[in-house]
């Protein structure tokens, strides 16, 4: 269920202002206390949007590491990330 | 008596405020939201009941009731930090509220009850515009829309037919607005949003169909076509249509005194009086 725990993180961003700096400033530390799989860690990291949207992350809450600007996304890069995900759309968002 | 006595489609696209801030009261949404406004003021509700799906801030993954009635004295919003939208006390109406969850309970809808939340732009930014004093009392009913498995847009519409039963056999007398709240082709940070843009409008030509069918006050055709597969293929916030489906339900299909599109954005404003 780690899928969950991204998709909580990336809520914490919206409501936690001091996570939001931490993931900012050092977000390797700031994933610690998460129960991530290395995929995931690996991903977040890499602000690579696509494979945790083909990982079934939510990607309305994705949205906010680009409105946020960590991991390396801002919306140019998190735009062009995402729609390479295009031809997965049929698969995601379903629980 | 009780009545209904007006019927909204309304967006809440969260950078509305700010870009109506911006750019004044002649700009477009400006102009599209005063019609509206104007039309919720000549109806006098007493009480709006609003259909709404949250974006995961009301409720989250963790915790995702299909169908959820608010029952409380009042709540506030928006809790998503929208840019030039004040954060609101919005009053509501908890008898009202109650006696709608009972007689869906009772009717065989399975209505969450929630009295603690905060709600989002998807409450919020429409109020901003229609009640910006907030002296109408507002009762949310939520409609999960964006998380699949999606409720059928049947049972939505008679979630709007259930709204009407509890108006009319309330005692007192109460003049009820209904709104719908969401967009009918919208991707919002998924993968089919536009170049350089946070969203993206999929099906534009579902957008033109809902909106002859909404002037033709064809809503058994709109609540046919109306299939999980369709709204997600316009986009993943597609499913809000089922909002709107359920604020039809609310009344006998009648044409819009008012229904402009913004299709840039996968929407619409409508209105309907009737008192």
């Amino acid at each position: 269920m780690s899928v969950l725990a991204v998709n909580r993180l990336c809520r914490e961003l919206l409501r936690d202002h001091e996570f939001r700096a931490a993931m900012r400033s050092d977000p390797a530390s700031a994933l610690g206390r998460y129960e991530l799989t290395a995929q995931e860690r690996g991903a977040l990291l890499a602000g690579d949007v696509a494979t945790l949207y083909r990982l079934g992350v939510n990607a309305f809450l994705m949205g906010y590491l680009a409105r946020f600007e960590v991991c390396g996304l801002n919306l140019e890069t998190y735009n062009s990330r995402i729609r390479s995900a295009a031809d997965d759309v049929a698969t995601a968002d379903g629980h | 008596m009780a009545e209904i006595v007006g019927a909204f489609g309304v967006p809440h696209t969260p950078v509305f405020p700010w870009l109506v801030k911006r750019d004044g009261p002649d700009s477009e949404t400006a102009r599209l939201f005063a019609r509206l406004t104007e039309h919720l003021a000549a109806v006098q509700p007493d009480l709006i009941v609003m259909f709404d799906t949250d974006h995961l801030n009301t409720f989250f993954l963790d915790n995702l009731p299909v169908f959820a009635v608010g029952v409380t004295e009042q709540f506030k919003g928006p809790c998503d930090e929208v840019r030039d939208c004040p954060i609101y006390t919005i009053k509501s109406l908890p008898d009202f509220a109650g006696h709608l969850r009972r007689a869906g309970v009772h009717a065989g809808f399975d209505l969450a009850l929630v009295q603690d939340f905060p709600v989002d732009h998807s409450v919020a930014v429409p109020l901003h515009f229609m009640t910006p004093t907030m002296h109408i009392p507002v009762v949310p009913v939520f409609i999960s829309g964006h998380i699949s498995p999606l409720p059928t847009a049947r049972r939505c519409f008679e979630l709007g037919r259930l709204l009407r039963r509890a108006v009319v056999s309330w005692p007192r007398p109460l003049r009820v607005a209904v709104l719908g709240s969401g967009s009918f082709s919208l991707e919002v940070f998924g993968p089919r949003i536009a170049p350089g843009r946070s969203d993206g409008v999929p099906d534009p030509q579902w957008v033109t169909r809902i909106l002859a069918l909404l002037d033709h006050a064809d809503v058994e055709t709109l609540v046919a076509s109306a299939s999980e597969e369709q709204m997600l293929k316009a986009g993943n916030v597609g499913g809000e249509l089922l909002n709107w489906i359920a604020m039809l339900g609310a009344f006998d299909a009648c044409k819009p005194n008012f229904l402009a599109p913004q299709m840039q954005n996968g929407h619409a404003y409508a209105a309907w009086r009737l008192s």
